[in-house]
């Protein structure tokens, strides 16, 4: 280890040790607050069965929202993408859909909750909306950097045939790109449903709605009930994205990386 | 063929001559400093098998890319069919429908079948729901299987273009262009890595869509020996200029010309000093 890292690492603590007086994040406070987390086991255990059902019914809900948050919020993203590529627009096009697509990531999606509860009232339509908005801002940005790391060979060689803009997008970007876009849907679902269960905090719908009130009227038992299912919702969602993905994508890519070295 | 050329296209029957490529001292730089072509004449006539030959770097490549209208000349002219090429000129786009362009990395879209980048050269003729729907009509199918099989790609037209062999993916990239019904294809080192056995085969089969379809072949090539086994016509490229052109008849050279002009021209230069 060199002095230069040591010194590095000296500040690096040093910070941490101010920001978390700064915080208020005490150690302690965390070790002495561990017992609690076994009230809340305890609480759990004697909740009645009968909620179960309830907050799978909340969490399949929590699921279609993020479904067509994910759905909606790509297929507005993919032609967005489109305009907003470099290698495919002038200055004029891109820059201004780029600077569109930067404002609207600069809103987490819980704030974009909000904005929508007071727009369209309570419930999950404003989160989908919320979804759809996140969703747009970021699978745009994925997507536009993904065309834009498209080979240019085969964009010469199809756009020196003499073909329209069009016909050059739908049969080389979209599909030099589509698994790229197949990946970024799952990973974006994945994110999505995550997202969508804590929406309910603001009143946008979702199984986080449960939990809030829940926590308000200190049922900690129940919320924790909700909360596993959310936990458990998730990491099969996420078993089964990794599958699709081996399954479709890493394939293609395989290919792509042969292809790159046979030249 | 010449004829129904002309027919076509009547404003070309005025011109006596048959050049179907015309180059005039062209010069072109990527950068601003060093030019890749310095000053070069090329003339080619329509239906010959046009080889260029030149080590690496001699700016072969760059040839090929002015004759698609890929590239702009800095200085010169340049003239294809009689039109000078220029993207945004509505002719001339019209005409890179029928230029055949295979470019030195093939540019095959990878994730794409073999039939799906074959019929990639008939979407000129398609219009525009059917090119945004992939509803290719009947015949332009018909014709790309009937291309699949000249090339000898049969049974291989579902296969995504990323599993096949270099020399399948030549015969993909030749069976494009073909489908754009050329009148000129370009072709560049489509078969300098293959080996000798491929390679030929590979020739042979350009060289009959060439005989066939009464295309203007240019070929860029790195073994000489290829170029002068195959072409009518064999230009060599140093260094950004053209230091040689040959024209080859079986086995006997009928035409030899050195720098950037014929004999005769060296000749009428010398006669018009001595007149001054
Ligand atoms: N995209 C580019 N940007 C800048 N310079 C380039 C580019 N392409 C080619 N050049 C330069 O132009 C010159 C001619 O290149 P060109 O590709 O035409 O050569 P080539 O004869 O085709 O070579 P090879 O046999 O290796 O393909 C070279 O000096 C090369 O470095
Ligand atoms: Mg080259």
């Amino acid at each position: 280890m060199t002095p230069k890292n040591n010194i590095i690492i000296g500040i690096i603590i040093a910070l941490l040790v101010v920001a978390s007086y700064n915080v208020d994040a005490n150690p302690v406070d965390f070790v002495e607050g561990l017992p609690n987390l076994g009230v809340v086991l305890e609480e759990m255990v004697s909740v009645e069965p009968k909620y179960i059902p309830t907050a799978l019914w909340a969490m399949f809900e929590t699921i279609q929202m993020a479904f067509i948050g994910t759905t909606v919020g790509v297929a507005i993203a993919l032609p967005l993408s489109m305009f907003a590529a470099r290698n495919l627009n002038s200055k004029y096009v891109y820059a201004p859909i780029r600077a569109l697509l930067a404002a609207i990531r600069t809103f987490p999606s819980i704030l974009w909750a909000i904005l929508f509860v007071i727009m369209v009232g309570l419930g999950p339509f404003a989160g989908v909306l919320a979804i759809i908005m996140y969703t747009i801002g970021f699978v745009a940005k994925l997507q536009y950097e993904a065309i834009e790391t498209i080979d240019s060979d085969p964009m010469d060689a199809v756009s020196s045939i003499g073909v329209s803009k069009w016909q050059l997008i739908r049969y080389v970007v979209i599909p030099e790109s589509a698994s790229h876009l197949l990946s970024q849907m799952l990973y974006m679902f994945d994110y999505n449903v995550r997202q969508t269960s804590i929406l309910g905090l603001v009143g946008a719908g979702g199984i986080g709605f449960y939990i809030i009130n829940y926590i308000k009227f200190f049922e900690y038992g129940k919320a924790a009930i909700f909360m596993v299912v959310v936990l458990v919702a998730v990491l099969v969602i996420d078993w089964v994205s990794v599958k699709i993905r081996d399954k479709y994508i890493i394939k293609s890519q395989h290919g792509m990386e042969v292809t790159a070295k046979s030249k | 063929m010449i004829q129904i050329q002309m027919t076509k296209n009547p404003s070309f029957s005025l011109i006596s001559t048959n050049k179907i490529i015309q180059m005039n001292d062209v010069w072109t730089s990527y950068d601003s400093k060093n030019f890749a072509l310095e000053g070069i004449n090329m003339s080619i006539d329509r239906g010959t098998n046009y080889a260029i030959a030149g080590q690496s770097g001699s700016g072969k490549s760059t040839l090929l890319k002015l004759m698609n209208g890929m590239m702009i000349p800095s200085k010169g002219t340049i003239k294809i069919d009689y039109v000078t090429p220029n993207m945004n000129n509505k002719k001339f786009k019209k005409m890179m429908h029928s230029i055949g362009y295979i470019p030195q990395s093939l540019g095959l879209v990878r994730n794409s079948t073999v039939l799906e980048n074959i019929l990639i050269g008939s979407l000129p003729r398609l219009n525009k729901i059917q090119s945004l729907f992939k509803k290719f009509p009947e015949p332009e199918i018909q014709e790309a299987k009937k291309i699949i099989s000249q090339v000898g790609l049969s049974g291989k037209e579902d296969r995504k273009a990323y599993m096949l062999s270099g020399g399948e993916k030549r015969r993909v990239a030749i069976a494009r262009a073909l489908m754009q019904k050329p009148t000129i294809l370009l072709a560049d080192e489509i078969v300098s890595e293959l080996d000798h056995v491929t390679a030929r085969e590979i020739m042979d089969l350009i060289a009959d869509a060439q005989k066939r379809m009464n295309l203007t072949a240019i070929m860029v090539h790195h073994d000489m020996q290829l170029a002068l086994e195959y072409a009518n016509r064999v230009a060599v490229i140093k260094e950004g200029q053209k230091i040689l052109e040959i024209g080859v008849e079986g086995e006997t050279i009928v035409d030899f010309q050195t720098g950037d002009m014929s004999t005769e021209e060296i000749m009428e230069m010398y006669a018009d000093d001595t007149q001054k």
